[in-house]
């Protein structure tokens, strides 16, 4: 199981930007378009990957080291995140205090890439990028912790198996959670109303803004990044919020449609909500982070369980 | 007829102060030569009609009289960089249609402590017009905005000299798509004001019914658009369909989506039979329908909504200072439309529209177009409930050197003086209503974030080109 679980975890490396594809189209549907195909990435991932780089005056080895470090840091994470509770090994232990770690790095590397370019629309996206991050990161760590306590271990797959069957859902804690990760996917996939995938408006953009600096294979490496990163967070919400339960192979089945239906829930919001005037972000977040704290006095104190 | 005053240099300021306080409202100024000398002219409209002061500046420079219109600032920088005349008294006259590489010669001083610029444009990530912003920062708030356009200036104002009456409407024309048919018609206006035309009864309302053809689908356009400047998807899609629907409408009927080549000097240039006026009637009464059932829709989207009040606002007092026209001007209450003054145009008992509450922010300037759009719908339709035929226009007056026409855009008031020598045409000026609101825009963007200003600009929805000329 843990040899079927490495490979699909390799397998998402290939198979991630079929996710922010597949929003795409279904977002256009939903929108009376015809849209791109859901194989649009893997395309635009082959002609930025034939291109070569680009190297702007006066920048230097934070702007060229940055993309392939954003993507080795998507890949680690990769390796972490089990799969329907199961994981293969490959040396970087499954801790959920790790992933937040790796995500919190490529979000660095991003925003000192920008410093470097000191392009005005990079520098002002990534500013935000980290004011966001502040009030994200505690919700990710916060949500995360609810997941934790049930499984009385931070280790991922504990977590994953911790949060199968209906037991789980007999408390509010696990409600909580499940209800602000959803705030967390919308951070961290960088979508409406948090943040617009769409937009050409470098004024308005958030985690747009650094990659505007980049082409070529610089610019794949980041296009795979941010879809590596719907990968991670939909798995990851699908295993530790969702509804699962049997075997190995019933819950390979349920984490599948699991995160076929997040993705159609993030194409629903996005066509459905406009984007929230920026400096509500925080307030959202710091919503969120009240459910989860909630969530988290609730359990302390047993209620439900 | 419009009424030519000269003044002597040493009155000017005076003749227009008086004006002011008479009522009277600055509708823009020009420069020209007579005799070899330049002069300097302004219109100004009162309820009773137009009236143009002119004063010669034989030294090339006149007092200025921003400090008592600051609507004529623009007028006069133009005029500076364009023509060589100097306005003691507007300081520091900075560049407009001239870009110089000082920042100090054209931008705002702004400074302190962690006040930043940020530049955007002239090259834009959309299909946008080339302008170029300047933003003075402090955080993500804007303390000021500064603008420099003309970077498509073509000149055609010169270009469109030594031609006759009716060859200088294409240099009209060409000044910009989206208010081809307001500015051509601002144009034709000019001429048949010169020459004691009045247009007969046909030719009014066919006019009528291109302009407003025209404001439908910029309307459609402009609603849409500001859905699109915070991903508001279904209206930015609902709204960009209506707006094809109503220029393939345009197409069916006229033979232009942009209407272009639709109207002529002293007489019509379309014609719509019965038939077809039934069937643009018709489909009309349809896109109405669809508009109204898209607006509710807007109207009850809470993440929309949300992002409109308070934001951009433009007080009425603002607005008055600085000249705005159009619908930025009636959602800030100021009630004027150009529309409610034309003996020109069939707009009989017109009213301007106006909203319950003018608040002046980005919300009150999209329902402000809401309210216009059922207007149009109703005058269309009373318009087109017989067939249209060319008309003449007919002499009623003298011939005189000088003429002006003011019609109103969907972005508003645009006036067009045009000054004859003889059958050719000595001088003209194009000022648009997005000329005239251009200030109040960088006025309206201050004090607001950063990232709301695509919204801001797009609840404006200002023309480059036809600033640029």
């Amino acid at each position: 199981m843990n040899a079927l679980s490495a490979i699909v975890q390799i397998a998402g490396g290939a198979l991630a930007p079929l996710l922010p594809g597949s929003i795409q189209t279904l977002k256009a549907r939903l929108q009376g378009r015809r849209g791109p195909s859901a194989l649009q990435p893997y395309r635009t991932l082959w002609r930025l990957w034939r291109k070569s780089a680009i190297d702007p005056e006066g920048t230097g080895v934070v702007y060229w080291l940055a993309p392939p470090l954003v993507a080795a840091c998507l890949l680690a994470a990769l390796a972490i995140v089990p799969v329907a509770g199961h994981a293969g090994s490959f040396g970087l232990g499954h801790d959920a205090l790790v992933l937040v770690g790796l995500l919190a790095l490529a979000r660095f590397a991003l925003a000192a890439a920008a410093w470097d370019t000191g392009n005005g629309f990079a520098l002002m996206a990534a500013a935000r990028d980290l004011m966001i991050s502040v009030f994200g990161e505690a919700l990710l760590i916060l949500v995360l912790l609810i997941a934790a306590l049930s499984a009385h271990s931070s280790d991922l797959r504990a977590m994953s198996t911790a949060a199968a069957g209906s037991h789980i859902w007999s408390g509010p804690a696990h409600w909580c959670g499940a209800l602000a990760f959803v705030l967390v996917i919308l951070l961290e996939t960088g979508r409406q109303p948090i943040d617009n995938p769409d937009t050409h408006l470098e004024l308005t953009m958030i985690h747009e803004g650094p990659l505007l600096e980049y082409g070529g294979r610089d610019l794949a490496f980041l296009h795979w990044a941010a879809a590596a990163r719907h990968w991670v967070m939909l798995v990851l919400g699908a295993q530790l919020f969702l509804p699962h339960w049997g075997g190995f192979a019933a819950s390979l089945g349920l984490l599948v449609a699991g995160v076929a239906g997040l993705c159609g829930v993030l194409a629903l919001i996005e066509t459905a909500q406009a984007k929230l005037r920026i400096l509500r972000v925080p307030a959202l977040l710091g919503i969120g982070c009240a459910i989860t704290l909630a969530g988290v006095g609730m359990w302390v104190a047993g209620v439900g369980a | 007829m419009t009424a030519i005053e000269h003044v002597a240099p040493h009155a000017w300021r005076v003749t227009v102060a008086d004006a002011l306080a008479g009522g009277e409202r600055f509708g823009g100024a020009w420069a020209s030569r007579r005799d070899g000398h330049p002069t300097w002219r302004a219109l100004l409209v009162s309820p009773h009609g137009l009236r143009v002061v002119s004063c010669p500046a034989s030294e090339g420079h006149l007092e200025s009289i921003v400090d008592l219109v600051e609507a004529a600032g623009w007028d006069e920088r133009e005029a500076h960089d364009l023509h060589g005349l100097e306005f003691p008294g507007h300081s520091p006259l900075r560049a407009l249609a001239a870009h110089p590489e000082d920042p100090a010669q054209w931008m705002t001083p702004v400074s302190g402590d962690g006040v930043h610029q940020v530049a955007v444009g002239p090259i834009h990530a959309g299909v946008i017009e080339s302008g170029h912003f300047r933003f003075h920062v402090i955080g993500e708030r804007i303390l000021a905005l500064d603008l420099r356009l003309f970077y498509k200036h073509r000149g055609l104002e010169r270009a469109a000299e030594g031609r006759d009456g009716a060859g200088g409407l294409a240099y009209a024309q060409r000044a910009c798509g989206a208010c081809a048919v307001a500015n051509t018609l601002a144009y034709a206006q000019a001429v048949e004001d010169a020459g004691g035309l009045q247009p007969d009864r046909e030719l009014r309302s066919a006019r009528t019914v291109l302009l407003e053809l025209e404001r439908l689908y910029n309307h459609l356009h402009d609603i849409g658009a500001i859905c699109a400047g915070v991903g508001f998807a279904p209206g930015s899609m609902a709204f960009a369909a209506l707006k094809d629907r109503a220029q393939q409408i345009n197409q069916r009927a006229f033979g232009h989506r942009f209407l272009f080549g639709s109207v002529g000097v002293g007489c019509g240039a379309v014609e719509l039979d019965a038939s077809s006026t039934d069937a643009t009637r018709g489909a009309l009464r349809e896109l109405h329908a669809d508009t109204a059932a898209a607006w509710r829709e807007l109207e009850f989207a809470g993440s929309l909504q949300a992002r409109f009040d308070g934001v951009g606002v433009l007080g009425t007092a603002d607005a008055l200072r600085l000249g705005a026209v159009g619908p930025a001007a009636r959602a800030a209450g100021i009630r004027e439309d150009v529309r409610g003054a034309s003996p020109r145009l069939a707009y009989d008992d017109f009213t301007p529209a106006s909203l319950a509450e003018p608040t002046g922010d980005v919300g009150a300037r999209v329902r402000l177009r809401a309210i216009e759009l059922e207007t149009t719908y109703h005058l269309l339709d009373g318009l087109l409930a017989r067939p249209l035929t060319p008309g003449r226009a007919v002499a009623v007056a003298e011939t005189a050197t000088l003429g002006v026409g003011r019609v109103e855009s969907a972005r508003g008031a645009t006036m067009c003086a045009v000054e004859l020598d003889g059958a050719r045409v000595a001088r003209l000026r194009l000022r648009t209503g997005s000329y005239a609101n251009w200030p109040a825009l960088a006025h309206a963007a201050a004090g607001n974030l950063l990232p709301d200003f695509p919204l801001i600009n797009k609840s404006f929805e200002l023309c480059y080109a036809c600033v640029d000329r």
